[in-house]
């Protein structure tokens, strides 16, 4: 079976590998998994004041099917806002990797891995929103 | 038919591995293409269909893991096939920490260690699994196997790791 040139540039040389602090407010992380295959996913976004994904890293223990859709991510979001970065399907992954049809389930791990962390990130930003008590 | 009832076993979590084996070897023996070959096509047919289910069942309740996984689904938990994801941030993040560890294991001492960490975790984990089919509680007994399918990737991982750490060695 060939690969395609894009995945293993992203496989040989994944972008954006590394974690961002979990516990900041603008730091979303998403963790997910595909138990079937054993792969654990994590990629986390830090938003910029201006509502701009700044950077986003990720850590992926799978395949080079993971890999290679998760380092594909990092890249994509970068400079989008969330609810743009919110649009990317996995079909849109794994056409531009041009993933073999029994490595699509690597392109849904990443989607399900940026929603994840966007909605993390939404989540610590309402909570930041909600009235404080006063001290 | 289901794999127990096709080796006439009950169908429990714990089997005993010489029962199993018995069992096995007594049905393999009866449903051997060697009887069939002066018989008519259709029944070595059914006899070649027959000990493929076999081997099938066999392997499937040989192995503790496997075994459970189908016996759970027998009553009724179903796990995520492929291509389906969980989010269960416990238990992700568990396994995430120990790819992570193994990934920074630089000796096969080490990785050594936490293998025989994970094994001790499935052990136990299957230990348990009994005590949740007795209560019916198909969540815990879900999220035990999904936990189980996660150290057991780890345990083929860790092999790997040690295999490649000697090969540099040597």
């Amino acid at each position: 079976m060939a690969y395609s040139e894009k995945l293993i540039d992203h496989y040989e040389n994944p972008r954006n590998i590394g974690s961002l602090d979990k516990g900041a407010e603008d730091v979303g992380t998403g963790l997910v998994g595909a138990p079937a295959c054993g792969d654990v996913m994590k990629l986390q976004i830090k938003v910029g004041a201006d509502g701009l994904i700044e950077d986003a890293k990720f850590k992926t223990f799978g395949c080079g099917s993971a890999i290679a859709s998760s380092s594909l991510v990092t890249e994509w979001v970068k400079g989008k806002t969330i609810d743009e970065a919110e649009t990317i399907k996995n079909t849109d992954i794994a056409k531009h990797l041009a993933l073999p049809p029994v490595k699509i389930h690597c392109s849904v791990l990443a989607e399900d891995a940026i929603k994840a962390a966007i909605a993390d990130y939404r989540a610590k930003a309402s909570k930041k929103d909600e009235p404080q008590a006063a001290e | 038919m289901d794999h127990f009832a096709r080796l006439g076993l009950p169908a429990t979590l714990d089997v005993d591995a010489a029962t199993l084996d018995g069992a096995y070897f007594a049905a393999q023996r009866q449903w051997h293409p060697d009887r069939f070959v002066a018989r008519p096509p259709e029944e070595r047919a059914k006899a070649s269909t027959e000990a493929a289910a076999l081997n099938d069942a066999y392997r499937t309740l040989k192995n503790p893991l496997s075994r459970a996984v189908y016996f759970a689904g027998l009553h009724g938990v179903e796990l995520p096939g492929d291509g389906q994801t969980i989010d269960d941030p416990e238990l992700l993040m568990e396994a995430m920490e120990a790819r992570e560890a193994l990934h920074e294991s630089a000796t096969a001492e080490a990785v050594d260690t936490l293998a025989a960490r994970a094994r001790r975790d499935m052990e136990q984990a299957l230990a348990g699994l009994g005590t949740l089919f007795l209560r019916h509680d198909n969540a815990a007994i879900r999220k035990a196997l999904l936990r189980l399918r996660y150290l057991d990737k780890f345990a083929e991982e860790a092999r790997a790791r040690r295999t490649n750490l000697q090969r540099v060695k040597a």
